[in-house]
């Protein structure tokens, strides 16, 4: 099969995910109790407010149709408003979009520039004790949840040493306030969040820089005098870097996933913490377009990992 | 077990060649990684300590006793005392029982639901095949602590909540992994052979595909089982598991994130217990599937007693 008749089938696929994972929601909130109206208005409103707002949200019409209403907004690019707040669910979702997408960014960048050094090192220093500080901290990087480490971090950084601040990622306080004001808030909760990638990935790029490191062309390479640094940088990790970048896209989406605790400890205004609010509240609207984007979201990249693996590796054919 | 079979070779072989049972094998394997048995000792004290919680905790987990709140760690109370007076000790302890147990359940419920559906979907093929796992892909695609936190805020914080929502997290990656181990033994000799001998499905499927695709299983297991204390401990933290004054390493945390400034210790317990927990699954993990894999193990096994694998363990790509 050619790549293009597989990119094809892929996004043929994607109305048939939306669709199962908006239904499964849809039917997931209605079927649990609490009624979102009597939240939001309290017990103590008229009949008349109630139905009004009823009305307005399409709650009186059957559950089918309230679906297809919902779909029907939707490919016209509206989301509809969010029951509590009264705000269109579009504008919510770019505003806590952004925030994640930096959050996971800064994740990204400490986990990389963890990583790739300790892979590097540990392939070329393989079964020395390099090697196996290395794979100590990787087995340890695996076995902390995140929130754990925020705590240990917060405690260190902020209680004690009082360096870093806690909180601050996209709040109005920051703005204007200079670059290390913007970036500070960033650092702890990169750390706590990026720790488990700098694992996976540093363990990544180890085991293909040493597959890679025992090629024939790097033999050669070393044969005709080239100096070691060359051959590491250009020759191994070049071709090292393949399944790595793959995965830093896969683990890219991971990260915006696992944020949720994060946001919670460091009152960041990202995309998981709008989830649980939205939840809490069944304030529905705000759940559906959420789930939506959100599938859309890791959909794109695992379309986007699946093409970087083939345009890299010019190798694999679908 | 029984006692191995000898097979006597024509006398220039040399060299008398003993079969083994794959389980004893793979059990001998298992022995010899220290990392595993390690992770195995430890795994083993905190299920140990779960299960006898009454008698090992030296104090009542949810007991208030007000006059020693926050204490530092001392003789009496290893892990201090949080803000309740409650000894973090025993709530560690108690919070074991939690965590495993919820743990268990998840494994045991996804287990349940994903290995049928796999095997359903690998065996039988065809358009159900396309929809299980087109439905599948579709909770694939989905973060999984962010739908478990989406399923058990709809549904209310509460820790069977938190079993349903992490079960249903997993149930696709066991059918995924089920399916594609089924799709690959259904094509080996033995079940060819097994369909022309006219074994009914039923038997096929138990007696012949699900025999061999155990040890993909069992290694997934450990993962799910470390991934559920991990999410848990989460879903708790975030408030939507174990509700107070239940003992939970997660909630414990997030109680002791108030008192931070104070007193530190708090979180040394909990986070310890998690750390231990999950990376002991994670020894035995890598143990299980270094010692299911008979390709890894074969040459160093030969070296020392001469043991021949059975015809048709780990053959199949």
């Amino acid at each position: 099969m050619g790549t293009l008749t597989y990119l094809l089938r892929r996004i043929l696929q994607i109305p048939v995910v939306l669709v199962v994972t908006t239904l499964t929601i849809f039917i997931v909130v209605r079927a649990t109790p609490g009624d979102p109206v009597e939240l939001v208005l309290g017990m103590q409103t008229s009949p008349d407010a109630v139905e009004a707002l009823r009305v307005k949200f399409h709650l009186d019409k059957p559950l089918y149709q309230q679906y297809l209403i919902w779909l029907w907004d939707v490919l016209h690019g509206d989301l509809g408003s969010s029951v509590r707040l009264n705000r269109p669910v579009t504008q919510m979702l770019g505003e806590r979009l952004w925030v994640s997408l930096q959050l996971a960014t800064a994740a990204m960048l400490f986990a990389l520039i963890v990583s790739i050094p300790l892979g590097i090192v540990a392939a070329i220093r393989r079964n020395t004790w390099v090697d196996y500080v290395a794979t100590g901290y990787t087995v340890l990087g695996f076995s902390i949840p995140n929130f754990a480490l925020a705590l240990i971090l917060i405690y260190v950084f902020s209680v004690t040493l009082d360096w870093l601040p806690i909180t601050g990622i996209g709040s109005s306080t920051t703005r204007g306030g200079g670059v290390w004001k913007f970036i500070s808030p960033f650092i702890l909760p990169a750390i706590a969040l990026g720790t488990v990638q700098t694992a996976y990935l540093g363990r990544l790029l180890r085991s293909s820089m040493i597959d890679v490191l025992s090629q024939d062309y790097i033999r050669t390479a070393r044969a005709k005098g080239l100096k070691p640094l060359v051959v590491i940088t250009i020759h191994a990790l070049k071709n090292a870097m393949i399944p790595f970048v793959t995965m830093v896209a896969i683990h890219f989406g991971y990260l915006i996933g696992i944020q949720i605790t994060i946001e919670y400890i460091f009152a960041i205004p990202g995309m998981g913490l709008a989830v649980l609010t939205a939840v809490v509240n069944r304030d529905f609207p705000v759940i559906q377009g959420f789930t939506l984007v959100i599938a859309v979201f890791f959909l794109l990249v695992n379309m986007i990992a699946d093409m970087l693996y083939t345009l890299l590796d010019p190798r694999i054919r679908y | 077990m029984a006692e191995p079979q000898s097979l006597k070779l024509p006398a220039d072989a040399g060299t008398q060649l003993v079969f083994r049972s794959g389980v004893y094998l793979a059990s001998q394997q298992f022995m010899r990684n220290y990392a595993a048995l390690v992770g195995f000792v430890i795994l083993f004290l905190f299920c140990l300590a779960a299960v006898l919680a009454e008698w090992l905790s030296p104090y009542d987990p949810t007991l208030l006793k007000l006059s020693v709140k926050l204490q530092p760690p001392s003789l009496s109370h290893w892990m201090g005392t949080d803000f309740f007076g409650r000894d973090i000790f025993t709530r560690v302890i108690w919070g074991g029982r939690v965590s495993l147990l919820v743990a268990l359940m998840v494994v045991f419920y996804s287990v349940m639901v994903g290995v049928p559906i796999g095997l359903l979907s690998g065996f039988i093929g065809g358009k159900l095949d396309n929809v299980l796992m087109r439905v599948m892909d579709a909770f694939l695609t989905f973060p999984p602590l962010l739908l478990a936190v989406a399923i058990v805020g709809l549904m209310g914080p509460d820790l069977k909540n938190v079993v349903i929502a992490l079960a249903i997290v997993q149930v696709p990656v066991f059918a995924r992994i089920v399916r594609s181990s089924t799709l690959s033994a259904r094509e080996e000799v033995y079940i060819v052979a097994a369909r022309a001998l006219g074994a009914s499905p039923f038997r096929i499927v138990f007696s012949g595909i699900l025999r061999n695709i155990v040890s993909p299983i069992v290694v997934q297991i450990t993962i799910v089982f470390a991934g559920a204390i991990v999410a848990e401990a989460s879903l708790s933290f975030l408030g939507l598991g174990s509700q107070p004054p239940d003992p939970s390493w997660g909630r414990d945390l997030s109680d002791a994130r108030r008192y931070m400034s104070d007193a530190p210790w708090l979180l040394i317990g909990p986070i310890l217990a998690i750390m231990m927990c999950v990376l002991s699954i994670n020894f035995i993990g890598d143990g299980l599937r270094d010692s299911l894999d008979p390709r890894t193990w074969r040459a160093r096994t030969a070296k020392k007693d001469q043991i021949m694998v059975p015809e048709g363990v780990g053959t199949s790509a």
